[in-house]
């Protein structure tokens, strides 16, 4: 069995150079920046560590500054894990807010100072020097790791290389031999935690699973 | 002097892990750090700080300052103001300058380093001076909507940057090169920021004649219109008929600003009066006091109608405050509405939020803890130094996005 490595990653933020006052200036935006950008406002949404009303970017944007709620909502439901690309993410939310806007007129820009900002980020990953080769050390790790180990694994592991499951679940199916346990943790719902309740989420999970494993004879 | 370790237990760790591995990649690269005044001012504040501890982690690291006289600084206040949207008059011959007197500097100064980081428009020509090495422009102010005939002048100098970094994106403005985005930070290790003791918070109490009988407000800030005083005032009073409290608003006494004077007489004759409001006119060096201040306050205020980042936000919310802040400038980028404290747009809002938080303890206890854990996460000194490390290493590893270290 390989041993699980725990990383952690950190980010710094780049300036896209775009703006959007509007929401068809939005439209444009989304349209045309870089992957990388589509990327940052919405698979590093969870970089903030807290749940918050909607759960991207351009979703939170048009809820707060423009108020625009049915909008927010409608892009607030796009999963981003459901595509297997950024691109394909792209003509998703572009498709959102066409709909909307054939179907509404179009709102009041945002007040000056609250436009939307594009930005990519670049990412340094970095190891943690923490290493589990079975259960329980998994187990123990997870109680001490930084959050941003936590964050790394468990949603950028989804998106690294190829889209797929999180590498915490991956570790557990592929190497730990414990594919039931992996499910568990595939299907916690990404978007309803921040890190911290994330943490106690999975220990509970696995706790429960080392605690059976030494209770059965 | 101060080192890394001293942040243990303090910064995240995987913050000081980076750093330490980021200045092991770079060393013995050389860095320096160029601006236009050793004391005074935020930026003077954190490189006083920065350039220490990065020289404790190998990094050979330099300080250098630009002078002028009086004429040059006068000029570069003009260009400050302008960069942020106030009209000034410009000659030619200012600018020329403005050049000049950068030129004599890149004379006497060594520029020789693998990194250069400038900082604000006064020193920006010098890179037109550069001898090697990479160059990237520190630009604190918020220039999203200058005078533009200024900006054009400036971002001239600035495009031959290999790259910029502002304090938040949309203080940002386009030039054709990277931008990155590092918000400005607070030591926690400063006189400013230190943990205190409950009986030095008391005698800083008795020091300002300021029973803690009941819930304490508190602004700190420039006595300025554009922090509004005299709203939070309103909103104090329209608390106060639901909920009894005091209100401190403490600034420093600015005798050398006249608008200053006639702001604090202004609000003194608004309080008219009022045994509890408290306007306090701090003494130039009152890190302490503030810090004692902000400690005893039950809710922190910072209802500005413009402001730059408006770090005093921090400051409160590392001390586990409260903090409610006008939805402007740096403000959001500090505060999560609702989870690390309070944006708001009105007095009424503020009063509102106030109420909200005087009345319910276990709320304003969790907002003070998710705020203090948001500070950690992002705006302590530690995670600044990280960050300018990151962007010079990022640099040289240009093309990509992702870097394993």
């Amino acid at each position: 069995m390989n041993p699980f490595v725990f990383k952690q990653c950190t980010n710094v933020l780049k300036s896209a150079q775009r703006k959007a006052g509007t929401i068809g200036e939005l439209l444009q935006g989304i349209t045309e920046v870089s992957e990388a950008s589509i990327f940052h406002h919405t698979y590093q949404y969870f970089l903030k560590g807290h749940v918050l009303e909607y759960t991207n970017d351009f979703a939170q944007w048009v809820g707060e500054s423009l108020e625009e709620h049915t909008l927010a909502e409608h892009l607030s439901g796009v999963d981003p894990y459901d595509f297997s690309s950024v691109e394909l993410l792209r003509e998703t939310l572009t498709a959102v807010v066409r709909d909307y806007l054939s179907r509404f007129p179009q709102p009041r820009p945002a007040l000056r100072g609250n436009e939307f900002s594009f930005n990519e980020s670049v990412t340094i990953v970095f190891p943690t020097g923490i290493v589990a080769h079975n259960l329980a050390e998994f187990l123990q790790a997870l109680r001490y790791i930084d959050g941003s180990s936590i964050y790394y694994h468990f949603y950028e592991g989804r998106i690294h290389g190829v889209f797929g499951p999180d590498d915490f679940s991956q570790w557990l199916k592929d190497q730990a031999g414990e594919p039931e346990l992996a499910g568990k943790l595939r299907h916690l719902d990404p978007f309803m935690y921040d890190i911290e309740g994330l943490r106690k989420l999975i220990i509970h999970v696995v706790e429960h699973k080392v605690q059976t494993d030494m209770e059965t004879l | 002097m101060l080192k890394l370790s001293d942040y243990a237990g303090i910064s995240p760790k995987p913050d000081l892990q980076l750093l330490a591995r980021l200045a092991d990649k770079l060393s013995p690269k050389r860095l320096l750090h160029i601006n236009s005044t050793k004391e005074g001012g935020g930026v003077a504040e954190i490189l006083n700080r920065m350039v220490p501890l990065l020289g404790g982690l190998g990094i050979t690291v330099r300080w250098e300052v630009i002078r002028g006289d009086q004429r040059f600084f006068t000029i570069t206040k003009k260009i400050h103001n302008s960069l942020q949207g106030l009209d000034e008059t410009f000659t030619g011959d200012m600018w020329d300058y403005h050049f000049t007197v950068n030129e004599k500097n890149a004379r006497t100064l060594d520029l020789d380093a693998d990194a250069v980081f400038v900082h604000d428009p006064q020193p920006v020509p010098l890179i037109k001076f550069r001898k090697n090495g990479l160059w990237i422009w520190r630009c604190h102010i918020d220039v999203a909507n200058p005078v533009e005939s200024v900006w054009n002048r400036v971002s001239a100098y600035a495009s031959s940057y290999d790259a910029a970094i502002f304090s938040v994106s949309k203080f940002a403005r386009q030039i054709p090169l990277n931008e990155f985005i590092i918000t400005p930070t607070i030591d926690p290790l400063s006189e400013k920021n230190l943990d205190m003791g409950q009986n030095e918070v008391c005698k800083v109490a008795e020091k300002y004649q300021i029973p803690l009988d009941k819930p304490l407000l508190l602004q700190v800030s420039r006595f300025d219109r554009f922090k509004d005083p005299n709203g939070v005032i309103r909103a104090y009073r329209m608390v106060k008929k639901y909920n009894d409290c005091r209100l401190v608003l403490a600034g420093s006494s600015a005798t050398d600003d006249p608008e200053g004077e006639a702001v604090i007489r202004e609000v003194q004759e608004f309080a008219d009066g009022d045994p509890d409001i408290h306007i306090l006119l701090l003494p130039a060096f009152s890190d302490r006091d503030i810090n004692a201040l902000q400690r005893m306050a039950s809710v922190v205020l910072q209802k500005s109608l413009k402001e730059g980042f408006g770090l005093t936000v921090t400051e409160a919310m590392w001390k586990g405050k409260p903090v409610i802040g006008g939805n402007v400038g740096g403000i959001p980028t500090q505060i999560m509405n609702g989870v690390t404290g309070f944006l708001v747009n009105s007095e009424e809002g503020a009063a509102f939020r106030i109420r909200q938080l005087l009345n319910n303890p276990d709320l304003a206890a969790r907002m003070g803890e998710n705020a203090r854990e948001y500070v950690r996460n992002h705006f302590l000194i530690t995670r600044q130094i990280r960050d300018y490390l990151f962007v010079w290493y990022a640099m040289l590893n240009k093309s990509k996005s992702v870097l394993e270290l």
